[in-house]
């Protein structure tokens, strides 16, 4: 087990230095470069943003942009080394080149992600900031999911071809299609407007004196978590109902049916436990996209998540924030994928992990 | 004591002015106005009771705003939201009048002087300003925040500010002399940065790129101090006691970051939010909320349509290295002047403000707004909705429809190939739904005299590679803080003419331009009456021209609610006098 687990994180490396390249190439080709789109004023002179690319290292050739922001060494032409030697920065001159090499002290490969070029704030503390209100709003969206979507999955197996079988089916189909931003407006206007029972977003009532209130924050958490539970309640709800068909049709149910127990056990004790199996492989992945944080959703609660801060890093062309992100990301999703596994060789004794 | 008895459909102003006595030791001479409408019939006697009433203390304001403040220093912001907040600590050598938009004696300089060539200006600051922790605010902090926008170690869009500053001298704490290279009669402008507080920083300017006060300014010289920031949820500033021109009344003000449109005016109406931005179709709802009012103003802005006179697919700077200006490779079709005034003809501005801005506009006929009362030129004509002259304009310029297809091609058309069809690609910004209707409209417009427009809405980013790269037909965009003076030599000086950075984006080259924009900024004495003539000639050249289509100037709403007297908004600050409000109740 434990070198199933070295081995895997060992085929991580690899696969990660991969999307670092991939995605440098991708957030550098978008039509846009983050000075024009940044500095879109008239004001700002293009001596100014020529002043600005050189000091951000833009003027580069991309592998050599790509060496800083993964090794944190930058080489240039020429001895600049007064110019640059900044900060943390160190710089020598090799005279036999004719070029400047500085350590900047930074790279992916030293776990450090850059600076963000809005906020001038390291990127691993932004999305360290970020952390709280994702989980919060995720793990509750995760849980009610889980809690309305699984039981209703298999009473519609139990009840199969019922009224309720027929509702929940339909309403399933509904949840996914409904646009969450046009739902999530509905719910405003009718609990927060109209109703004036719950407010309309964010994730505290805002006030001078900021106390942690669990009532009011629980309050604030009801609606997003609603519009965010509700696709997965009803992916859940099918995924549940198909499992649950497939295992009441095999020969141990029968076997429990036989012996005279409870159609509660049989189903709930017996069914239940080993239909949940499968719903392991796709929560691996749902609990990383619940940390990716949902655009939508935060956009429209004004939820201060992961989402929002990677749509608009992408939006003002904030390559080094946009990059973390995604660097963060893929690591989650590869530590995501490799808990299911895990998790699914011990639920499942069948599956031998090798 | 006074007893009144309302008539029906009266209105009553009852102006009470008391001497009240107070708690404080000083007495306040306090002026109360109430305005009853009586709408009904109504038996009732309202009995006003002259109780002295000090202004109330206390109450929060609670601004939306859809997008975050960046950075809370003054000289590395670049974006509106970050000056919204930041503008509460840090104090500006010059005021500007709310209403006018005039330079005035308001902040920390006093008065000021110019030398007879209009190089050399003396500023002489106010005496007893200060900091909230109690040092004072001098002159050195000027010199420090100018001079770190020039040093090398510090990355920041202001680099520009400095660029006409020969030397920034203090002889003392309490005088600036600024010397500049040549004159610029906007050249003051440069001067209205935000002073960074120099005791915070390290003298060499090695930290100001890092500091914490970029993030939680630990002192200011304006009504609020900083209180707390959560990165796209609020920013909580709190009143300053030691504010010089006397502690608001109120306790606090917060920045909270809501999206979605329609949320924010969702807060708006539960009291969540106390001010937002409104776009015209939130009006109605507002309009009607008793607890809401609304403030309508021009906006120093306006939205246009960009026409492209150089060759999209071989974009070329407006002059060489030497200076000399460059003939441009010609736009296959916009470079022709007719079809330019074609295109200027044929929309129907009055259906656009009325039904795409929902009549929150107004019409421009050239590059000045009219609230740049004295560089306006009101004589110039507005270009008058008539498509039988466009398409008359279109014939001559050598553009006919010849084999009846409802497209014109070229027949003896100036810079294109004979029989190239009249077609164009016409952009805008993804999400901004006024533009998007714009563009749906000016395509059907400009189709049924003969042009074929493919309209895209594409995100912003990649707009403004296209804009600056000058690789487009025509774009639908608008300007905005255009600020009080009318030179606006970036959009039409072939200096600024340079694919891929400059915003003379459409290659617009006319040397008589050049020289009047040049002549206007440089003035000896800057006087408004000796500026005027070239403003007033470049805005006729310009209207002949057609390098942008004028669509219309920006009116701006702004929904707030009644929590608040006080409240006296002008179109160039909303907040100027906050420190005066109080809580209404």
């Amino acid at each position: 087990m434990t070198r199933y687990v070295l081995r895997r994180l060992l085929q991580a490396i690899p696969t990660l230095i991969g999307i670092s390249i991939i995605s440098f190439i991708l957030v550098n080709s978008t039509p846009g470069d983050p000075i024009a789109v940044r500095y879109f004023d008239p004001n700002i002179t293009e001596e100014t943003k020529a002043i600005l690319r050189r000091q951000l290292g833009l003027d580069q050739p991309l592998y050599l942009q790509y060496l800083n922001w993964f090794a944190g060494i930058s080489l240039r032409r020429g001895d600049v080394v007064e110019e640059f030697a900044v900060g943390q920065t160190t710089c020598t001159y090799l005279a036999w080149l004719d070029t400047t090499l500085c350590d900047t002290q930074g790279g992916i490969l030293r776990g450090n992600l850059g600076t963000s070029l809005s906020t001038k704030q390291p990127v691993w503390d932004r999305l360290l900031e970020r952390m709280p209100a994702t989980l919060e709003l995720g793990l509750a969206a995760l849980l009610v999911s889980l809690l309305v979507g699984v039981p209703l999955g298999v009473l519609s197996a139990v009840y199969q071809g019922s009224w309720f079988d027929n509702t929940v089916r339909v309403l399933a189909v509904v949840g996914n299609a409904l646009p969450a931003f046009w739902f999530a407006l509905m719910l405003i206007f009718l609990f927060g407007v109209v109703l004036g029972w719950l407010p309309t977003g964010g994730r505290q009532t805002v006030s001078l004196e900021m106390r942690f209130d669990p009532v009011d924050r629980l309050q604030h958490l009801i609606l997003p978590t609603v519009i965010l539970a509700l696709g997965p309640i009803a992916t859940y709800s099918r995924f549940m109902r198909t499992e649950t068909l497939e295992v009441i049709r095999t020969d141990y149910v029968r076997t429990a049916k036989a012996k005279g127990l409870s159609p509660f056990s049989v189903w709930f004790v017996h069914a239940l436990r080993n239909a949940m199996i499968p719903l392991l492989t796709i929560l691996g992945p749902a609990i990383t996209g619940l940390l990716s944080g949902a655009v939508v959703t935060e956009t429209v609660f004004a939820w201060p998540g992961m989402g929002r801060l990677t749509l608009n890093a992408a939006f003002q062309r904030d390559y080094p924030m946009v990059l973390g992100a995604v660097m963060f990301f893929s690591a989650l999703t590869i530590l995501g994928n490799l808990l299911s596994d895990i998790f699914y060789g011990i639920v499942d004794p069948r599956v031998r992990l090798s | 004591m006074y007893a009144h008895r309302f008539t029906p459909l009266a209105v009553l102003t009852i102006l009470v002015v008391v001497l009240a006595a107070c708690v404080q030791p000083t007495p306040i001479v306090e002026t109360v106005r109430e305005t009853v409408v009586v709408t009904q019939e109504v038996e009732k006697v309202v009995v006003v009771t002259p109780t002295p009433v000090p202004p109330k203390r206390g109450g929060v304001w609670v601004e939306g705003s859809s997008a975050d403040a960046s950075i809370l220093n003054p000289i590395l912001a670049s974006d509106s939201a970050s000056f919204d907040v930041l503008s509460w600590f840090y104090p500006s050598l010059i005021g500007q009048d709310p209403f006018s938009g005039a330079v005035v004696p308001t902040e920390m300089a006093e008065r000021w002087e110019v030398s007879e060539d209009g190089l050399v200006w003396t500023f002489y600051l106010r005496d007893g300003v200060q900091w909230s922790d109690g040092t004072p605010v001098t002159a050195q902090d000027f010199k420090f925040t100018y001079d770190a926008i020039a040093s090398d170690l510090v990355e920041t869009p202001r680099k520009s500010n400095v660029e006409l500053i020969e030397s920034i001298e203090i002889p003392d704490d309490r005088t600036v002399v600024v010397t500049f290279k040549s004159v610029k009669c906007d050249g003051l402008t440069d001067l209205g940065l935000g002073w960074l507080p120099r005791h915070k920083f390290a003298e060499d300017f090695s930290d100001i790129m890092t500091s914490p006060e970029n993030e939680a300014p630990s002192v200011s010289a304006g009504p609020f101090v900083f209180k707390e920031w959560v990165r796209d949820d609020r920013a909580t500033v709190v009143r300053n006691e030691t504010y010089w021109k006397g502690a608001p009344f109120m306790d606090g003000w917060i920045y909270k970051i809501v999206p979605d449109p329609g949320a924010r005016l969702a807060q708006l109406q539960t009291g969540e939010l106390d001010m937002i931005g409104l776009q015209p179709e939130q009006l109605t709802t507002v309009e009607l909320d008793p607890n809401l009012n609304i403030y309508k103003f021009k906006d120093d802005g306006y939205s246009y349509i960009a026409l492209n006179m150089g060759n999209p697919e071989n974009p070329m700077p407006g002059r060489d290295e030497e200076g000399n200006i460059v003939e441009q490779d010609p736009h296959p079709i916009l470079s022709d002047k007719l079809v330019r005034q074609a295109i200027a003809h044929a929309l129907d501005y009055d259906t656009i403000i009325s039904k795409v801005y929902l009549g929150q506009g107004y019409r421009m006929a050239s590059n000045v707004l009219p609230a740049v009362e004295w560089a306006y030129d009101p004589t110039v004509p507005f270009y008058p909705y008539e498509p039988e002259t466009a398409q008359a304009l279109l014939d001559e310029a050598g553009w006919t429809d010849s084999d009846g297809d409802g497209v014109r091609e070229c027949n003896g058309c100036a810079t294109a190939e004979e029989g190239t069809p009249l077609e164009l690609t016409l952009i805008t910004n993804a999400g901004n739904t006024t533009r998007e209707d714009l563009g749906a409209l000016v395509q059907d417009q400009l189709n049924e005299i003969g042009f074929q427009i493919n309209f895209e809405a594409i995100e912003f980013g990649t707009l403004v590679q296209q804009l600056l790269g000058q690789t487009f037909d025509m774009v639908i965009i608008g300007w905005t803080g255009l600020g009080s003076d009318p030179n606006d030599d970036a959009f039409w000086h072939t200096r600024f003419d340079t694919p891929g950075s400059g915003f003379n984006f459409v290659s617009y080259s006319n040397p008589k331009v050049d020289e009047l924009l040049e002549q206007g900024v440089s003035v000896p004495g800057c006087a408004p009456e000796d500026r005027a003539p070239y403003y007033k000639e470049i805005q006729q050249i310009i209207h002949e021209d057609v390098p942008y289509v004028f669509v219309t100037g920006t009116v701006a709403n702004i929904g707030y609610s009644k929590k608040f007297n006080g409240v006296n908004p002008g179109p160039w600050s909303f907040y100027w006098n906050i420190e005066k409000w109080s809580l209404a109740e």
